[in-house]
């Protein structure tokens, strides 16, 4: 009975530290995360809708000088070495990019780039003098040559919308970009991301990809404008990269726990049975 | 039988075992605080045998620390995230153990005479343990190793004179670098586990020649400790593996399912020296003195000696409470301060992790002045203690 009394008075004191040194020192340093905005609410809504056949046209007398859409056999113009000397960064392959990013981010984006993304110095030219019908053409011709979202895993959304500046080592996955040219471009090197599902909390890492200034502000890293779906897909994947072993822990730990739990009655058993032989 | 008699003849294996186990009296009126002595050892042995399975894989280079940690390790290597769970967990749960033994002991007043020895001992240990913990927390080369390290080492400047080489030494470079890496290394897999194990052995000895206190803080004649005792074995060993395996089952669910409070995020961030990370703190074991150290927010020298204070007062215990009543049981004066001490040190511990600003900075004063009144209020309570006892004749 006394120990027991022992026991929940520790137990309180060590309840009472945790929270005090985790979950309340947490709030503290980092205060609430807001929840992410994958609406882009401050860019005008639009339905976009267009010939493909037009489209592709026109993606490739505006787009295809630095884009390739490997889906659809186009290759760019430039080849990756100029590319990353000219804008310091490789120029993504848009196969899929239909998929993965809002409709109304992208038309707005290729007007002005660099407000869309909230990053002033980002490498692509705007294409203001496209009009929304033109943009609405080039929309659906890579929406018909681009995988439905439902197909895309989130390291192929990753690849298509992370790697040109981020690598992801430990998955064996290089920055398209060379590290020297990207510190040009974004005054630091983009952070590897394989450990990154463990380094920040899932509800920052849903913020921050949707949009990078709430969480650091005057950052370099631009709004890309991401589904809703993508954006999980990639988060999920980065969490799965960086524990890969959940699972298996899981499950091991319950075997662990249940032949501990019955060595404990055992225990008890061998105790009761040599304390009742006290007198 | 043959083999045993073999050995008795050779080793003297009967005498041993009656000494040790068999014919040694552990008082009847202790309670499960007294099993923590046995856990502690238990934490210990774990420690060492899934430090030495990480050691096959873990590479002491500033280039391949922190791959080998958090690829090769946590996962290629077959059950490598088990060991270093295990690992983690188990130096943040010894420490637990630890503050609860030492808790124990100053409540009960187990460092009084004729225990001063066991006293002392163990708070050599417990520095040991420090410092293996401290060295050891580097070896992972992430951001808060890296910062923990460099803003730990850098208190060490402010010593008088030798202070600035002394630092440069300890690092063995002019900042934390491969060399600090390495000889943390060294310290943490070979030299100080030895001394602990030799410490431990000391420490264990002494407890059985001036044997366990008890909660009323009343020795147990010689003659009468078989008759008022329970043998060491197998009556007090099979509560101990009773009280083992529970402790068992909550160190593995720590380890299994709610590991992340012995990982820090930030130390998945290999480490940089040109970023500072916003934050800095300990480990959350040191957070009581590294707030003693912040609290004097007005003067770092200050802070520093108090830091430095704060760290040993504890050890001198048995020449500063002096008081004939051992037991806090029968002491109610004692009482009130062991637990506004207590309750001192977790509010010191939550506050070292807060950003030391604002009200945070004043509070964390307030608490370093309460931590120290303790030290200060036990001479006053023994003085009225002792008079009382010579008042009342022999109440107690
Ligand atoms: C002069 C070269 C150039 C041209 C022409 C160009 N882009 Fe880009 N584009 C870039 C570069 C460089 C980037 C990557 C910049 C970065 O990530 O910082 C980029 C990125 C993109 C992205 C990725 C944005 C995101 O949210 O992930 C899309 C989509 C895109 N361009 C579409 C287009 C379309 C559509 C056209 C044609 C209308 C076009 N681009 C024309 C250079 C160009
Ligand atoms: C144009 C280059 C670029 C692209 C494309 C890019 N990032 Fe980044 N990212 C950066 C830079 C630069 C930083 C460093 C930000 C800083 O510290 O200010 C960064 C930082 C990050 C961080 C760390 C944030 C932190 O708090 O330290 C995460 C997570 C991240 N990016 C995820 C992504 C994901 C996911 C994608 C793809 C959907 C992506 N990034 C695409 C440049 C990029
Ligand atoms: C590696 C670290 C340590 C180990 C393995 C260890 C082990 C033990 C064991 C097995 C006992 C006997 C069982 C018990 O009373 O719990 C004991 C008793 C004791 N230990 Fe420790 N100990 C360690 C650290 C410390 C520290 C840090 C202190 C205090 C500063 C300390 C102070 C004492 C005291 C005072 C006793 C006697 C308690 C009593 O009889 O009431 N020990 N220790």
């Amino acid at each position: 009975m006394k120990d027991l009394k022992i026991l929940a008075i520790i137990s309180i004191l060590v309840i009472i530290t945790y929270i005090g040194i985790e979950p309340f020192a947490k709030h503290e340093m980092h205060g609430t995360v807001p929840p992410p905005d994958y609406n882009y609410l401050d860019l005008p809504k639009k339905e976009l809708t267009g010939n493909p056949e037009q489209g592709k046209v026109l993606f490739k007398q505006n787009c295809a000088s630095c884009h390739s859409v490997q889906a659809d056999g186009i290759s760019a113009t430039m080849d990756k070495q100029t590319a990353q000397l000219s804008f310091k960064v490789v120029p993504p392959d848009l196969s899929n990019i239909a998929s993965i990013i809002e409709p109304h981010f992208f038309a707005a984006f290729v007007k002005d780039p660099q407000s869309a993304t909230k990053f002033p110095k980002f490498a692509m030219p705007g294409m203001s003098y496209l009009t929304d019908e033109q943009i609405g053409h080039i929309y659906s011709y890579l929406k018909s040559v681009a995988k439905p979202q439902e197909k895309l895993t989130g390291k192929d959304i990753l690849h298509d919308a992370c790697t040109r500046c981020h690598s992801v080592k430990y998955q064996k996955i290089k920055a398209q970009t060379d590290p020297k040219y990207l510190n040009d471009y974004l005054g630091k090197v983009p952070p590897d991301l394989s450990l990154m599902g463990k380094a920040k909390e899932e509800e920052y890492l849903a913020t921050f990809i949707s949009n990078p200034q709430v969480m650091l502000p005057g950052t370099s890293m631009p709004r890309l404008g991401l589904k809703q779906e993508s954006a999980e897909k990639v988060i999920a994947y980065l969490d799965n990269i960086a524990d890969p072993h959940k699972e298996e822990r899981n499950k091991l730990g319950l075997w662990v726990l249940g032949y501990l739990v019955v060595l404990a009655g055992l225990t008890y058993a061998w105790k009761r049975k040599i304390w009742s032989n006290l007198h | 039988m043959k083999f045993i008699d073999w050995l008795d003849e050779r080793l003297a294996i009967r005498q041993l075992m009656k000494v040790m186990l068999l014919e040694y009296y552990v008082p009847k009126n202790i309670n499960f605080l007294w099993s923590f002595g046995v856990l502690i050892m238990l934490v210990l042995i774990i420690l060492i045998v899934s430090g030495i399975f990480l050691l096959m894989y873990y590479k002491p280079d500033a280039n391949l620390a922190f791959d080998s940690v958090n690829k090769t390790i946590m996962m290629d290597v077959e059950f490598g995230w088990l060991f270093r769970h295990v690992h983690a967990v188990g130096a943040s749960i010894m420490f637990l153990v630890l503050f609860i033994h030492m808790g124990r002991g100053i409540y009960y007043g187990s460092f009084k005479p004729p225990r001063e020895l066991v006293w002392l001992t163990g708070y050599f240990l417990f520095i040991l343990m420090a410092a293996t913990a401290f060295t050891g927390y580097l070896l992972p080369w992430g951001q808060m190793s890296y910062w923990a390290a460099q803003t730990i080492t850098t208190l060490f400047e402010k010593i008088p004179v030798i202070g600035p080489d002394l630092v440069i030494w300890i690092r063995g470079n002019y900042i934390v670098a491969d060399a600090t890496l390495t000889r943390f290394f060294a310290l943490h897999v070979v030299f100080l586990p030895l001394l602990l194990i030799f410490v431990t052995v000391v420490h264990l000895y002494a407890v059985r020649i001036v044997g366990s206190n008890n909660e009323d803080g009343i020795e147990i004649p010689k003659e009468e400790k078989k008759k008022k005792g329970i043998p060491f074995w197998p009556v007090f060993m099979s509560k101990e593996f009773f009280v083992m395996s529970v402790f068992l089952i909550f160190f593995f669910w720590l380890v299994f399912y709610k590991f992340d409070f012995a990982m820090d995020p930030i130390n998945f961030t290999p480490a940089n020296y040109l970023q500072t990370p916003p934050h800095i703190y300990p480990e959350w074991y040191f957070l009581a003195f590294y707030e003693v150290l912040r609290g004097f927010f007005f003067s770092q020298n200050l802070g520093l000696i108090a830091f430095v204070l704060s760290m040993l007062l504890p050890m001198f215990l048995p020449w500063i409470d002096k008081s004939p009543i051992k037991s806090g049981n029968h002491r109610p004066l004692f009482k009130i301060a062991f637990w506004i001490f207590v309750l001192d040190f977790i509010f010191l511990t939550v506050l070292g992790k807060l950003p030391p600003t604002g009200l945070y900075g004043w509070l964390g004063f307030v608490g370093s002045l309460v931590f120290f009144a303790f030290f200060i209020a036990l001479p006053i309570i023994s003085r009225i203690e002792r008079k009382e006892l010579e008042r009342g004749g022999n109440k107690q």
